[in-house]
Parts: C-alpha cells; sequence; structure tokens
C-alpha cells in the first residue's frame, strides 16, 4: 500500500540498495534546496509541477530512506524527465564544487537507477515496456511510427553507397536515423566517403541498448551491448564512429560501466571527426548555402558531453550560411524533447517543448533549424512543420554534405509501411 | 468562533477543488505532490517530515481559480498555504497545519510590457532571472536580485517582502512591486497599490495597502498577478573586493563606503573573520589568500558609465582608506558575477572533532543598525560556539553583513549568520536545541534594538514566539489586521504567533 514504506509486492532489499547507493548524491540536494534546476529543466518549464524537478528526484529518496514513500508513489515523478543533464549542470554543487573536486551532481544516472528498480519492482510503464518487448524481438528500436524496423533492413539506408562490411573502423548507425532520418546518415557517410576515409559497417548492427538503459530495462541494454561488442572484436573493429550522440553516451558512458577495462574500443564522435576533416582540408565546402540558421545544441552533446564547439565551427564553414547563434549556456534551457523515452510515455509534454524550441528559434527569424541529432530532428520537424510559419529543420551533416557538393539520397521522414507485421 | 486548526480535506473537498480547476491534473492528493510540498531550505525536522504535508496540492491557473480555492477552505475552515518557489529561507510556505497548498507556479505568465509607463505584469510563478531574459530586448530590467535570483519566484518575494543585493541603488521587493492582485483570505479579489491605480509608485489616497501586503509570510492572502518597475539597463557595472587584517577596519570601511553617498551603490557586503575562516576551511571554490587577511568588504555600483567611471575611484580610495587591500580585478568581477552560484553550496561541514560531514545551510538573519554590528556579531557567534560543543550536530560558517535599506544603505544591515546543520542527525532533542538557538540568537537582535528578520521572515518556532516582543505596543494593530482580513484563521495558520489574534474570542 503507498505511503507504508517500501512498495507492496515485497522488494524491500532492492529498494534499500537503491537507497543506500544514491543517499549521499541525493543529500547533497537535499542540503541545499535550492532548485536552480528548475527553471532549466525542460519538462518542469511545461508542467511547472514541483514532483517533475530533479530536487524532487533526489528529495524522494531521502523519504524513501525516512520510510515515508516507496517505489510506486515516486515512480510516475521519474518518466518526467528528457535525461538532457541541464539541472546537473545549473546544480550549485556542480558549478562551485565542480572544478575542484570533479564533483557534479548525478540525476541522471539516478533517474536511470529508479527507472530500473521501476522495471524490478513490478512498476514499470506500459508504453516503456511494449517499446522493449519490441526492441527485444526485433533487435532494433521499434522507433515512432510505421517504419519497418528488422534486421533485414537495418542496413537498407546505405543502397548505393557501397560501404563494405567489417574493418578497423566501423560506422555505428542509430536505429532513428537507419530507419528514420535516412538523409541524416547518408550525408554523414557520404562526408567520410568523399574524405576519403576508410570504415565498413557490422555483420548485424543490433540497437546500441542506451534507449533500453535510460527506461530502466538494465538486462536487455547489456543484452545489446554484448553482441555489438562481439561483432566490432569478430570484425577487428579498432574504432567506432558514431555520430550519433545517443550513441555516443551509450559507448562512451554505458559500455565502459558494463566492461570497465575489458573495452578496447577508441569512440569516435561523427561532429568533430566532420570537422576536422573539414579543417585539415579533406573536406572542400564550396558551395554556398543561403539560408538563415540556427543551431540547436543538442542536449548530449552540450549538457551531456560538453560538445558545443565543433558544431558551430562547421556551421561557420559553410559558406554563404547566416548564421544566427544562441550561446550554448543559454541553451542549457533548451530541448527538443525527444531524448529519455519522455515521446513514448509523455508525448503531450514532448510536443509543447519541441513546439517552445521551435518557436524561439523563429524569434531570430531563421528559416532553417540545425541540429546535430536525429532523435531531436523528429520531433523539432514535427513541431516546425505545425507552426504558424513553418521552420525547416535540417541536420547539420545534410547542409555540411550539401555544401560539399555531394548528392545525399534517403529521406528525412521514414515511409509509410506498407502493410504491418 | 471557530478557527481551523486541523484539516478536514476529505473526498467530497477534493471533489469541489476538481470542480473549481476543471482538470484532475491539477489537483494532486497523492503522496509524492504532497512529500514535495513539505519543506523549503530552511532546516527541516526531517524526522517529522509528515507532519507537514498539505492534504492536498492544487495547481490554479487563474485569480479566479484562487479565489474559488480560498472561498472553499474559508467556508469549511481548512488551511490555505501558498507556495511559490519554496526556495524561501524561512517556513512561509511550509505547511504547519496541512490543508490545501495552492503552489502558483503555472501562473507563470508574462503580460503586459509597458515601455512607456515602464511596468511589466506578471503572474506570480515566474523567475526574475527568466523574466529578466524576455525584457533584456527592450533595455530594460527587473532589479530584483537576491542570491536566489535563478530560482526564487516573484510571489514568494512578495510573500516574504524580499530583500535585494542591488537594494541600495534599485529598492528591494516592495519598491519594485507597483501593485499587485490579491485573492483575500475569504476568497474576494482586490487591487492592492500604493493608492488606487495600477501603474503609480506614489499615492496619498486612503491607505498604503502594498506595504501592508507585501512580507506578511503567506498570511494576508494569495498574489495572483504582480504589476512591476521596469528600471532602464545599467550600462555598466562595477565590483571591487577589499581584504582586511582585522574585523574593525573592514567594519570602518564599510561604513564609509555606505555613507559615501555615490548614487550608483548598489550594495556593500562585509564578511567577518568566521566567514573567512570558514571559506579557507571548507570552501571549494575559495581562492586562496593569505593568512593575514580575516575580513573582507564587497561593493558594487550599476549605471551609465559618466555615472560609475568616476565614482569609482571613490570607492577605491575609501575601500584602501582604513588599510583595505584590493583583491585585484579578477577576483572583484568573478566573485560578484558568482554572487547567485555561490549562493548555498557547502555539501559538509565540521564535526566538534574536526571531521567532515554532511550538513545542511541555514541563513538565521536580522535587521540591525551599522552601530551594533561588532556587538552582535560576538555575542551570535558565542551561542553557535556553546550549542555546537554541546551537540556536535552545528557548526559556524561565519557572518555576512549587507546593506539594507532601499535607496538608502548608510544606516541599515541585513545580517547573516550561517549556521551549518548535519540534519541527518536531527531528533526532537536536536530540533529542540536548534530551535532553542534561533530563539537566542533572535533575542540578541532584538536586545539591540534589531528586527528579528530583515527579509526570510520570522514564521518558524525559535522566531515566531518573540514576534510580538518585537512588535511591542504595534502588535494589538497586527493582530486586528489579521482578524478582521481573516477571520477563520485559514490563510497559512500557525505563523509569526498570529493565532493570537484569535485568542480572545475563544
Amino acid at each position: 500500500m503507498a505511503g507504508d514504506g517500501y512498495d507492496s509486492n515485497g522488494d524491500r532489499e532492492l529498494t534499500e540498495e537503491f537507497v543506500e547507493r544514491w543517499r549521499t548524491n541525493a543529500y547533497g540536494c537535499f542540503s541545499s534546496g535550492h532548485k536552480f534546476c528548475r527553471e532549466v529543466c525542460p519538462v518542469m518549464q511545461v508542467t511547472r509541477n514541483e514532483n517533475h524537478t530533479p530536487t524532487a528526484f533526489h528529495a524522494n529518496i531521502v523519504a524513501m530512506e525516512q520510510g515515508l514513500v516507496g517505489v510506486a508513489d515516486v515512480a510516475d515523478d521519474y518518466v518526467h524527465c528528457t535525461q538532457c543533464g541541464a539541472c546537473e549542470l545549473r546544480c550549485p554543487n556542480t558549478l562551485m564544487a565542480g572544478d575542484f573536486y570533479r564533483h557534479r551532481t548525478r540525476t541522471v544516472d539516478v533517474v536511470k537507477a529508479m527507472r530500473a528498480l521501476m522495471v524490478a519492482t513490478g512498476n514499470e510503464r506500459e508504453g516503456w515496456r511494449l517499446w522493449n518487448e519490441r526492441l527485444a524481438e526485433a533487435h532494433n528500436e521499434p522507433v515512432l511510427g510505421d517504419a519497418p524496423v528488422s534486421q533485414e533492413h537495418v542496413a537498407d539506408w546505405a543502397d548505393g553507397l557501397d560501404i563494405p562490411i567489417g574493418g578497423e573502423t566501423i560506422l555505428f548507425v542509430d536505429c532513428e536515423a537507419a530507419f528514420h532520418r535516412t538523409s541524416y546518415t547518408r550525408a554523414f557517410a557520404r562526408l567520410l566517403q568523399a574524405a576519403g576515409l576508410e570504415f565498413g559497417l557490422m555483420r548485424e548492427q543490433w540497437c546500441c541498448g542506451g534507449p533500453a538503459a535510460e527506461m530502466g530495462y538494465v538486462e536487455l541494454a547489456r543484452r545489446h551491448a554484448d553482441h555489438n561488442v562481439a561483432d566490432w572484436r569478430a570484425v577487428g573493429a579498432k574504432r567506432i564512429v558514431a555520430p550519433d550522440p545517443h550513441d555516443f553516451i551509450a559507448f562512451t558512458e554505458d559500455y565502459p560501466s558494463y566492461y570497465g577495462d575489458d573495452y578496447e574500443f577508441e569512440i569516435v564522435l561523427g561532429v568533430e571527426l566532420v570537422n576536422d576533416l573539414v579543417k585539415e582540408g579533406r573536406l572542400r565546402l564550396t558551395r554556398p548555402v543561403e539560408r538563415t540558421v540556427t543551431y540547436h545544441d543538442p542536449c548530449r552533446l552540450n549538457k551531456r558531453k560538453g560538445v558545443h564547439a565543433a558544431p558551430r565551427e562547421l556551421l561557420r564553414a559553410v559558406p554563404g550560411i547566416d548564421f544566427r547563434d544562441v550561446d550554448h549556456v543559454t541553451q542549457w534551457s533548451y530541448c527538443s524533447g525527444g531524448g529519455g523515452g519522455l515521446p513514448i510515455e509523455k508525448p503531450e509534454i514532448a510536443e509543447e517543448i519541441s513546439r517552445r524550441r521551435v518557436a524561439r528559434a523563429q524569434e531570430l527569424e531563421v528559416d532553417t533549424l540545425i541540429s546535430a541529432c536525429p532523435w531531436s530532428e523528429r520531433p523539432l520537424s514535427a513541431a516546425g512543420s505545425a507552426a504558424e510559419q513553418p521552420l525547416e529543420v535540417m541536420d547539420l551533416f545534410e547542409l555540411v554534405a550539401e555544401s560539399a557538393g555531394l548528392e545525399i539520397g534517403g529521406h528525412a521522414h521514414a515511409p509509410a509501411r506498407e502493410a504491418r507485421s | 468562533m471557530s478557527v481551523a486548526f486541523k484539516s478536514a480535506v476529505d473526498d467530497h473537498v477534493l471533489d469541489e477543488l476538481r470542480a473549481i480547476v476543471g482538470d484532475d491534473d491539477r489537483v494532486l492528493g497523492n503522496l509524492s505532490s504532497r512529500v514535495n510540498r513539505t519543506r523549503v531550505p530552511a532546516p527541516f525536522p526531517v524526522h517529522r517530515w509528515a507532519d507537514h504535508m498539505p492534504d492536498v496540492a492544487v495547481l490554479p491557473r487563474t485569480a479566479q481559480e484562487v479565489s474559488e480555492i480560498v472561498k472553499l477552505a474559508n467556508r469549511l475552515r481548512i488551511p490555505v498555504v501558498p507556495r511559490a518557489g519554496g526556495t524561501g529561507l524561512a517556513d512561509g510556505a511550509v505547511p504547519l497545519r496541512g490543508g490545501i497548498l495552492v503552489d502558483v507556479k503555472l501562473m507563470n505568465r508574462i503580460g503586459e510590457i509597458d515601455l512607456v509607463d515602464r511596468t511589466v505584469t506578471v503572474g506570480p510563478g515566474i523567475n526574475m532571472l527568466k523574466l529578466n531574459e524576455e525584457l533584456k530586448r527592450h533595455g530594460v530590467f527587473y532589479p530584483d536580485d537576491p542570491a536566489s535570483y535563478p530560482c526564487s519566484l516573484v510571489g514568494g518575494r512578495i510573500g516574504a517582502g524580499g530583500w535585494s543585493l542591488l537594494g541600495a541603488r534599485f529598492g528591494h521587493t516592495r519598491e519594485n512591486v507597483v501593485s499587485m492582485e490579491v485573492v483575500l483570505p475569504t476568497g474576494e479579489i482586490a487591487q492592492i497599490g500604493d493608492g488606487g491605480g495600477r501603474k503609480l509608485r506614489k499615492s496619498s489616497t486612503a491607505l498604503n495597502l502594498k506595504q501592508l501586503f507585501t512580507g506578511h509570510q503567506g498570511t494576508l492572502g494569495i498574489c495572483t498577478e504582480a504589476t512591476l518597475e521596469l528600471a532602464p539597463r545599467p550600462e555598466t557595472e562595477f565590483a571591487a573586493f577589499f581584504a582586511f587584517d582585522e574585523y574593525a577596519k573592514a567594519w570602518e570601511t564599510t561604513g564609509r563606503l555606505a555613507k559615501s553617498g555615490l548614487a550608483t551603490l548598489a550594495g556593500v557586503v562585509l564578511f567577518d573573520e568566521w566567514k573567512i575562516a570558514y571559506l579557507r576551511r571548507d570552501d571549494e571554490a575559495y581562492i586562496e589568500q593569505p593568512p593575514s587577511v580575516r575580513a573582507v568588504v564587497a561593493v558594487a555600483m550599476y549605471g551609465r558609465r559618466v555615472e560609475v567611471e568616476p565614482a569609482s575611484r571613490v570607492v577605491m580610495a575609501l575601500g584602501r582608506s582604513a588599510g583595505g587591500k584590493y583583491l585585484g580585478d579578477e577576483i572583484s568581477a568573478g566573485d560578484w558575477a558568482s554572487r547567485h552560484d555561490r549562493y548555498a553550496i557547502p555539501l559538509h561541514g565540521r564535526s566538534v572533532e574536526g571531521q567532515a560531514v554532511p550538513m545542511s545551510w541555514h541563513c538565521e538573519d536580522a535587521a540591525l543598525n551599522y552601530s551594533v554590528l561588532p556587538q552582535v556579531r560576538e555575542q551570535w557567534h558565542a551561542i553557535v560556539a556553546r550549542y555546537r560543543e554541546r551537540y556536535g550536530i552545528f557548526d559556524d560558517w561565519g557572518m555576512f553583513a549587507y546593506t539594507n535599506g532601499p535607496y538608502k544603505p548608510w544606516a541599515d544591515y541585513l545580517v547573516e549568520i550561517d549556521v551549518g546543520i548535519w540534519e541527518q542527525k536531527l531528533d526532537e532533542e536536536n530540533w529542540a536545541a536548534w530551535v532553542a538557538c534561533k530563539r537566542e540568537i533572535a533575542e540578541v537582535t532584538l536586545a539591540h534594538g534589531g528586527s528579528i528578520t530583515a527579509c526570510h521572515g520570522a514564521t518558524r518556532a525559535g522566531d515566531a514566539e518573540l514576534v510580538p516582543a518585537e512588535m511591542g505596543s504595534a502588535w494589538p494593530v497586527v493582530k486586528a489586521i489579521k482578524r478582521a482580513l481573516d477571520p477563520n484563521n485559514v490563510m497559512n495558520p500557525g505563523k509569526q504567533s498570529l493565532d493570537q489574534a484569535y485568542e480572545d474570542e475563544t
């Protein structure tokens, strides 16, 4: 029964382990309690519900320790998060202690851990359960909508590009980018080819497992990681190129936490690679692009990984472009709404976050919003199309490929599936 | 007369609330919603968490909804507690008797921006930093700048009667709220200003109600809209930090700066020896200074270049006039720029044995005149030392004194002592010790002709019982006003000893 200390299904031990693991981190927030995070949190900006503040995510743990609430009581709070990381940056504890002790208030990890506890204690959310069931069957994410997702089609995006299988450098393609926004992936692959970079695809590419981990499906995530790592080793891979920021997080945070020292791969972030290729003169951006643009800092690049300079350098290297920038710190409070599984469970909140982000861009009187993350581009495109004055959303790689004079092909939106299986 | 002392929120009341707001998602009776609207950053008796939970939280969108909620509460004698940011340093937003918590965060709309008559009209749920992001493009700003600038909300600032770091130059919350819409404890909606006129700063008609409705700690009503001042965005700012080898010189310098007569002076801050020792010992962001640095004075100015630049030379001379050593441009500009981020950062304090332990920060404030700052400081530190020694869960993190008079910084100070509390160790005995410690601090304030709070509020045990003594011969007037406006004591009951307003009747 709610409120009797722990949830009714008797998983007291798991809950106690969770509290023990996170209590010190939670108390660091609780003892401050100032909620600087509130006004940068994209969800909180929409709902204005104090339960959805990162502060509440930590206070709940202290309340659990006090026996005041159980998992069932607080589970819904933790659904309200895109795992963008803004709260961690804005936390006064991170801001003032971070440089000295490398302290960063950990809220994203708390949300992930609580969602895992929700799964383990029978408090999972229905939308996420179905999503992960389908992932377990197809080994690629059932991306939103009707895109045909299966191993059979995972490399369809590369039709005609003549990319080999295997090699020392492997291009890992995110599910969203493989099935939905294939123009993004094709643009990236064409850029690498134009620069003369050798790379191959996996024999059998499964989902990175990151979204499953974000929704609390830990074992499923691990199974996918195991498969991918085994596939990389089987083809002799030394480095993995990850154009998608979500994959980059999985490969640089989740995978190392699974494998420790037994993880030998160099992980290369796509946008930094392309920027380097341009700076080294291996890619020439010669074709002017007459667009007035602003740049959306993808949360997982800017807030989670501190990557904000390379995309801007790349944008400024495109001739003819009118780039109206909003600095990356202001963008701590921006988000597309696309992350952390929010669109699956709370689509109305995710849509409002996207709408507001597009409205911010429109205040700058631009014709194109450039992003660098396929997960952001779907909700932003939807909001851009629905706006009174439609705004086009384009990926940075698509833009750069156009400026490099490359034919891309592919599509920015998945075609409707003819018949659902 | 019956008085609302106990909650009577039942299913029928919940149904009525749902009918009022017409949206079940904005009537929150679940445990988590109540648990998370129980505390503020003030020390919290974790062991008594459940005692402070509201019975239901409601998230209204309009003044009409607030009005209907309060009418319902008044009819059924149910306590109502207004809550904005929940970032206050006293317990204004903490329910003492359960009831209906009115959370105004959804009322965060920016309405009219009037650049001609220089006002902006907002909902009480908006944050000042967010508001100023929008105002920036118009070349104006709302100059209410507390340490909690990134997190506190306009409604809470009005309820608490907030203090601003820039108050010497631009005034505090009171001076920057031109008028407001308030739902009274009986549910009527009233437009409150200096007189009439929503955008007028000064009137002599009837009674000046604006003062009454700023700083009542949520005991006289709920602000549902505010018309705020728009000041010209300052062209430049100047900040300087000076170090001293003894407190007396720093205190003397603070007085000279505050009495300088410089119109662009926005504030002077005095850090005492305990504060510097604490920063040196336990502040991760402290920039190392030689041991001779034992007190620091910070000063800031805002305005046009033609004013600030020549005035900065006067400040530099005054800052050095009693042995002050300028700490350099980098520390001065950097520390001032990070004044909000430096707010409440400690993750730990020290046990009596010197062991680092997790501690919460508590800031006990008072309003005091300049002349008594040195003696009050000695006595406050002695009190904290005694409790620290005896209970082992407190730590002295030093004192600040800030210029407090709006536009007239020369004689009044907001004085704060920061006390670390090992909150996880709180039990009945330790909590009682903390309350007693607070009370002793407040008693010293009163003995020196001060006020027990300059901005946080005297809402909780330890302060609240001293409010009648501080108010003295004016206390019957306060009680009469409270009873007249809130006949059933439903509006944030139990705060500031205002229950006494009803004692004659029972």
